[in-house]
């Protein structure tokens, strides 16, 4: 009790009060603006932590952590461009949302419910932390990739259309993120022995070229023929999601809250892949009036849940054996360190003030969170307000500066611009693009999984059924990449859930 | 290529016309901002960014960290290299600089650049899970030899410091034949070790001191020819039956090779300040290095024993390119 007490104490000084709020603040900012993402946050604020003493620099670190994993779904539901990667599975409903003039009940309900997903994990964490760290440990290579697979093959789930189409635009993502240097046999691929294509093409900037660019294009096209489509104010009203409409998503939440602490505890895993996973599970199970990729509700919940629930997820992993699920959470490892607070088991055993602290100082942030955004949604919406051919402009400029910030490097401006204009050659072309997002997105985790699985097994393909994850993941893979020819066989096509999800 | 010596040419056109004006410059250096490129994320941008605070108050202007990461730290290397060289570029760098180029990677080597001062160096340590029951290296190499399985080792990929290291020690142990070199990334061995998949990993010892101390994981020898502050209880290879073996993995500053010396001679003296400070210090202790500073000359030479090394052991895998 003392522990907690003390803790309390550390945590609820106004230095540290203070330094959580204005960290939460800049992950927000950082998180909501397309291009900029809270790993650059993160990578700004370390240094500040330095001199700050363990409190402060704890909560900072966290709170611009948490801060933006939940920012990311402002620019998704405003503009239909993710703020980070992990937010890309919420523009799919949100963005549709806000074209119908329900941006800000969109919002509203994507900060409550990542609310809910944060603290979630949190007690999830709190609990249980031995466990779910044991329960991760079963994740080798082989179960890894079999989860991956599982995620790649929702890619049926988001392209009822074609499913041709949807493989072509998911096998376009997977190669695209083979160029670079491969870390496992040390060699370059796909680099004409360039040294500037050593470095790949970053899943970041390749996001916001698909996302961004072919919207700014569209949006110069429309003004030039004078069709331009100007919301209108009156379609910009403050609507807040009542308690009822929360109500019905209740199971959903909750649901994907623990998927998205599961994923977050399997290092190598992440956001990302949580937000996906989530949204095919809500698609599959839903009963809505609204189709999903039409503006349903349901579409926002699932993904935002996860999403956040990756945070407690992955402080599971980091926390108790030391280990960064993510490079966001490196860097938080790394302000750990230089503070003297080692992860690992006897950070449990030496300092359980210090994993308290933690505790709180991520309930504080999650209430910084719901003040500042439910505050500031009025003001968001007002970005609606602006012509759609000056928010492009904008948004070009902000994306051109994204990208040069990811690495540093002009390299990365040349291929927003290459990629964009592919993709929106792509869009023209009716093959969806969220399918691409999924390859980038899942490309290099599934091929290493994959590759070092094979290495362990010495080339015995039988790796990846030995274990029960593995083979219940890949036997869902298989039925869910069959279930659609079955269907068709019978001639009992289902339904069309609405047109293509093309692009938002 | 002959765009290269064009370059080079046009360089030291450049510098000889500007030699009068050097002690000029280098009275009033720095004037400006000075940029470190970091070349990797974890412990080397932690480091790095902890220095580049320290050294900034010596210099009176801001040393600023900027992460180019990508292509194993070729993207940055090659950055600096066609940086004017004036002592405003420097880079943060390692042993990478050796691994990337004799693995083909760029195709300018460590003489592309002047050394500043080496500013610290960790050391690799050999870790099993406790199950194993092996205790010491005898243990590991004597069960290894007797069950004629092969040892699963984790690394990080092929080519890359860790592996080369795994190659080298298990070399010395009579072990290379028996030997399944797993690649993984950096932070994950302590897990494949705990969950069984592996039989062994060599990582930096800060992942496994508190697992070590927990009782899960025993480290059992680390490469260096001198035992580690963090883990002083930990034989090095050397006693442990790896006669000879002595590989760390340094990490120092770096200008491009045609910058004035009186420049380096500044820079040198800032990071001699910052290596001695009491937070440096402080910060070695829990992140997982030791300071380790060596003057620029001494510096040079140690970067060139180190070069023929890799490029000697990349040979012998047949990863020279």
């Amino acid at each position: 009790m003392d522990a907690v007490l003390n803790a309390f104490a550390l945590a609820l000084t106004p230095a540290a009060l203070l330094a959580t709020t204005v960290g939460t603040l800049l992950g927000l900012v950082f998180g909501a603006v397309p291009g900029l993402t809270f790993t650059v946050a993160l990578a700004l604020v370390l240094p500040l932590t330095f001199s700050l003493s363990v409190a402060p620099a704890v909560g900072m670190l966290l709170g611009t952590y948490i801060g933006g994993m939940t920012g990311g779904s402002v620019s998704s539901i405003l503009v239909g461009i993710p703020g980070t990667p992990s937010a890309a599975a919420t523009v799919l409903d949100g963005y549709p949302m806000a074209r119908q003039g329900k941006a800000s009940l969109a919002m509203g309900t994507a900060v409550i419910v990542s609310t809910f997903g944060g603290l979630f994990s949190l007690v999830i964490m709190m609990v249980s932390v031995d466990a779910v760290a044991k329960l991760a440990l079963k994740f080798g290579p082989a179960e890894i990739f079999a989860l991956v697979l599982f995620g790649l093959s929702t890619i049926c789930g988001l392209s009822e259309k074609s499913l041709l189409k949807g493989m072509i635009a998911g096998i376009l993502g997977l190669l695209v993120m083979t160029i670079g240097l491969d870390d496992i046999d040390g060699v370059q691929r796909l680099t004409f022995g360039t040294v500037t294509l050593q470095q790949g093409i970053s899943l970041l900037v390749a996001m916001i070229a698909m996302f961004a660019v072919p919207h700014v294009v569209e949006a110069f096209v429309d003004y030039y023929r004078g069709q331009e489509q100007r919301m209108r104010s009156a379609d910009v009203r403050m609507e807040l999601p009542r308690l009822a409409d929360l109500g019905k998503h209740f199971w959903l939440m909750v649901r994907c809250s623990i998927l998205g602490t599961g994923i977050g505890a399997i290092p190598g895993t992440g956001g990302p892949i949580a937000a996906f996973l989530a949204y095919s599970h809500a698609q599959k199970y839903s009963n809505e009036t609204v189709p999903y990729g039409k503006g349903a509700l349901g579409g926002i919940v699932a993904p935002e849940a996860a999403n956040n629930a990756v945070t407690g997820g992955a402080m599971i992993p980091m926390l108790s054996l030391g280990i960064p699920g993510d490079p966001a959470t490196a860097i938080i490892l790394s302000g750990l360190l230089i503070h003297g607070l080692a992860p690992g088991p006897m950070l449990f055993i030496e300092h359980i003030d210090k994993v308290y602290m933690i505790y709180v100082a991520v309930i504080i942030s999650y209430i910084a969170i719901l003040f500042i955004q439910l505050l500031g949604i009025r003001y968001f919406v007002q970005l609606l307000r602006i012509p759609a051919h000056m928010l492009a402009v904008g948004i070009i400029v902000m994306c051109g500066f994204g990208a040069y910030s990811v690495r540093n490097s002009v390299f990365d401006v040349y291929t927003l611009a290459v990629l964009g204009v592919a993709s929106w050659g792509l869009m023209r072309a009716n093959i969806p693009l969220t399918p691409i997002i999924l390859g980038l997105v899942l490309g290099p985790t599934l091929e290493r999984e994959f590759r070092t699985a094979l290495v362990l097994s010495e080339g015995s393909f039988a790796i990846f059924v030995s274990s029960f994850p593995a083979a219940l993941f890949l036997a869902l893979s298989a039925f869910v990449f069959i279930m659609p020819l079955i269907r068709a066989l019978r001639g009992r096509k289902k339904p069309a859930a609405g047109e293509s999800q093309t692009h938002a | 290529m002959s765009a290269m010596s064009l370059k080079s040419i046009l360089a030291a056109t450049v510098i000889t016309a500007g030699a009068g004006m050097t002690s000029v410059v280098a009275q009033t250096f720095p004037a400006k901002p000075v940029e470190m490129t970091v070349l990797f994320g974890g412990t080397a941008q932690t480091i790095g960014q902890l220095l580049a605070d320290l050294m900034s108050k010596e210099l009176g202007q801001p040393l600023v960290p900027v992460a180019r990461t990508g292509g194993g730290g070729s993207v940055g290397y090659q950055h600096v290299h066609s940086a004017s060289a004036d002592g405003y570029s420097i880079v943060w760098n390692s042993n990478s600089i050796s691994t990337n180029y004799h693995g083909g990677k760029i195709n300018f080597d460590y003489k592309a650049f002047k050394p500043i001062a080496k500013i610290s160096i960790e050391v690799p340590a050999l870790a099993v899970s406790a199950s194993s029951g092996w205790k010491t290296v005898a243990d590991m190499v004597k069960d290894i030899k007797t069950s004629g399985k092969k040892l699963k080792i984790g690394a990080s990929g092929k080519g890359s410091f860790t592996h080369l290291t795994t190659v080298a020690l298990l070399d010395s142990l009579g072990l290379a034949e028996q030997t399944l070199h797993v690649p993984y990334d950096q932070g994950k061995a302590p897990v494949e070790l705990l969950a069984g998949r592996i039989d062994a990993a060599l990582q930096w010892p800060g992942q496994f001191l508190s697992h070590a101390k927990a009782g899960t994981i025993n480290i059992l020898c680390v490469t260096s020819n001198k035992r580690v502050s963090e883990a002083p209880d930990v034989p090095t290879c050397d006693e442990a039956g790896a006669k000879g073996l002595n590989i760390t993995m340094w990490r120092g500053l770096a200008a491009p090779a045609n910058t004035p010396d009186d420049v380096i001679a500044k820079l040198e003296a800032a990071a001699k300040k910052a290596v001695a400070s009491e937070a440096f210090v402080k910060a070695s202790k829990t992140v997982g290095f030791e300071p380790a500073y060596a003057d620029r000359k001494e510096f040079g030479n140690e970067i060139a024993a180190d070069d023929k090394q890799i490029a000697d052991l990349m040979k012998k895998l047949g990863l020279k390119q």
